[in-house]
C-alpha cells in the first residue's frame, strides 16, 4: 500500500512538472538567424560596338549596355582593296563581382582558304584597353591585371615581319592564337561593394579586335570569341 | 515514519510549485504568436511553432543573399504573442553578426521592424487610457521602407544595427484580462516582428545572429 501511494505521488509530480513545462510562462524567446553570401560574377555588354577602318561590313548585332554580351560583327573586306591600316572592332565589356575575378577568353578562327596565306588566328589582333572602375557602389580602389598588351594596333604591339612581309601582332597575348583555349585576359579584386544588383555600375573595359588588310588568300573567315568570368 | 516524511515532502513540493505558478500566473509571458513566414528567399527557410501555446523558438535561414538571389528582398514575418497582468515592455538583445569586413553582411543590413499589434482573442485586455507603443525607430515594415543610401547600399529605418544591448522595442498597459495559470489561446496580444534582407554584392561568407526577445514589467501606465 505505501509503495502504491509513493508511485502515485511521483506520477502526479511528474505530470504537474510536465504541464508546467509545456504550458508555463516564459519571459524570453529566441530567434536565431543565418544568411549565406556566395561568390557572384557576371559579364554583360558595356554598350555599343565601335567598328572603324572597315570597307563594307558593319555591326550585325550590337551590344546593349547591361544586357548579356552577344554581338555579331561583319569586318567587311580585309584584302588590299581596303586601304585602311586596320579594321578595328571595339567591344565594351562590363564585369561585376563580389569576389576576386578572372576573365578568360577562348577563340576560334576558321577560314575557307586552303593555304597558309588564309586568315589565321595570329592575323586577328586582340587586346583589352583601359580598365575603368567608377560609379556609386564600385570598389574603385581595387586593382586589376591586364594580361594582354592593350590595343593591338599600337605600334609597339605589332609590325611587318621582315622576312615574310606579313604583318604580325607580336606582343604578349596580342592575337587570337594565344587564346586557342581558355586563357586569362584580365583579373582583379572584387568589383562591387555591398550594393544591390539593381545598381548598374561596374568595371568596364573595351575589347579590341583588329585585322590588318593584306594579300590574304581570298575566302571567308569566321571568328568566334567566348568570354568567361569566374571567381576562383 | 520515513514513509510519512517522504509523502509530506512530496506534497510540500507540489504545493510550492502550485503556489509559485499561481503567484506568477500570467504576470509576464512571451511565446510564439503563430506560424512564421518567409518570402523572396533562395534556399532559405523559417521554422517555428504555429501554436501560441508554445515558446518562442524561431530559426530563420535567409538563404542566399548575394545577387544570385534575384528577388528584390527576403522578408520574414515572425508573430510574437505577449501576455501580462501589468504594464509591460518588450526588449531585444543580439549576439553574433560581427563581420570585420565592411562589405560583408552587417547588423545594419538586416532590417527589423514591428507591425500589426493586435488582440489575441477575447481574453486580451483592451485598455482605454494607454496605448501599446512601438518604440522608435522600430515602427515600420523594413521590407517596404528600404532605401538606397548615397553609397549605393540599402538601408532601413530600423535594423539589427539599431539594437544596443537590451533595447526596448515595445511597451504598454496590461495585456491580459484573466489570471490563468497557463498560457491560453486567447489571452494577450500578438505583434509581427519583421526581418528583411536585400540581396546585394556582399562579401562572401555565412553570417549568423541570435536575438533574445524578453518581456518585463514596464512603465506604470494606466489601463
Amino acid at each position: 500500500m505505501p509503495q502504491r501511494i509513493i508511485k502515485l505521488l511521483l506520477l502526479t509530480t511528474c505530470l504537474v512538472l510536465s504541464a508546467v513545462t509545456c504550458l508555463g510562462q516564459s519571459t524570453t524567446g529566441t530567434v536565431s538567424m543565418s544568411a549565406t553570401v556566395s561568390k557572384f560574377v557576371e559579364i554583360n555588354s558595356g554598350g555599343a560596338v565601335t567598328l572603324t577602318g572597315n570597307s563594307g561590313g558593319g555591326v550585325t548585332t550590337d551590344g546593349v549596355v547591361n544586357t548579356p554580351l552577344a554581338v555579331s560583327i561583319n569586318l567587311g573586306e580585309l584584302g588590299p582593296s581596303n586601304t585602311n591600316s586596320f579594321v578595328t572592332a571595339q567591344v565594351p565589356l562590363k564585369l561585376r563581382s563580389n569576389a576576386g575575378y578572372v576573365l578568360s577568353m577562348s577563340a576560334t578562327v576558321t577560314s575557307s582558304g586552303s593555304t597558309t596565306n588564309k586568315i589565321g588566328a595570329a592575323d586577328v589582333g586582340f587586346g583589352l584597353g583601359t580598365i575603368t572602375r567608377s560609379g556609386t557602389g564600385v570598389n574603385t580602389t581595387g586593382t586589376d591585371t591586364n594580361a594582354t598588351s592593350g590595343d593591338p594596333t599600337l605600334a609597339a604591339n605589332g609590325a611587318v615581319n621582315g622576312a615574310s612581309g606579313r604583318y604580325e601582332f607580336t606582343a604578349v597575348r596580342s592575337n587570337l592564337s594565344a587564346f586557342s583555349s581558355a586563357t586569362t585576359a584580365l583579373s582583379g579584386a572584387f568589383i562591387m561593394n555591398a550594393v544591390p544588383r539593381s545598381n548598374s555600375n561596374g568595371l568596364t573595359v573595351p575589347a579590341f579586335f583588329a585585322v590588318k588588310p593584306q594579300f590574304f588568300e581570298n575566302g571567308t573567315t569566321t571568328i568566334s570569341v567566348t568570354f568567361t568570368v569566374t571567381a576562383p | 515514519m520515513r514513509l510519512r516524511n517522504l509523502i509530506y515532502s512530496l506534497l510540500a513540493v507540489l504545493i510550492l510549485v502550485a503556489v509559485a505558478q499561481t503567484t506568477s500566473a500570467q504576470a509576464l509571458d512571451i511565446s510564439s504568436g503563430g506560424q512564421p513566414t518567409i518570402t523572396g528567399a533562395v534556399n532559405g527557410s523559417v521554422t517555428g511553432s504555429a501554436s501560441v501555446l508554445n515558446d518562442l523558438v524561431v530559426t530563420i535561414n535567409f538563404g542566399e543573399v548575394s545577387p544570385l538571389n534575384t528577388n528584390s528582398i527576403v522578408k520574414v514575418t515572425v508573430p510574437i504573442a505577449i501576455r501580462s497582468n501589468q504594464p509591460y515592455q518588450v526588449a531585444v538583445s543580439m549576439t553574433g553578426l560581427s563581420n570585420a569586413n565592411a562589405q560583408a553582411l552587417q547588423p545594419s543590413d538586416v532590417g527589423l521592424g514591428l507591425q500589426n499589434i493586435r488582440v489575441l482573442g477575447g481574453a486580451g485586455k483592451i485598455c482605454t487610457q494607454s496605448t501599446h507603443i512601438i518604440r522608435a525607430p522600430f515602427d515600420n515594415d523594413p521590407a517596404t521602407s528600404a532605401t538606397v543610401g548615397s553609397s549605393g547600399r540599402v538601408s532601413y529605418p530600423s535594423s539589427l544595427g539599431s539594437l544596443s544591448g537590451s533595447t526596448i522595442i515595445l511597451s504598454g498597459p496590461q495585456l491580459s484580462k484573466n489570471n490563468s495559470v497557463n498560457r491560453q489561446q486567447s489571452d494577450g496580444y500578438v505583434f509581427d516582428a519583421i526581418f528583411a534582407v536585400t540581396p546585394q554584392f556582399f562579401a562572401t561568407g555565412v553570417s549568423s545572429a541570435t536575438l533574445i526577445f524578453s518581456i518585463a514589467a514596464g512603465p506604470n501606465v494606466p489601463c
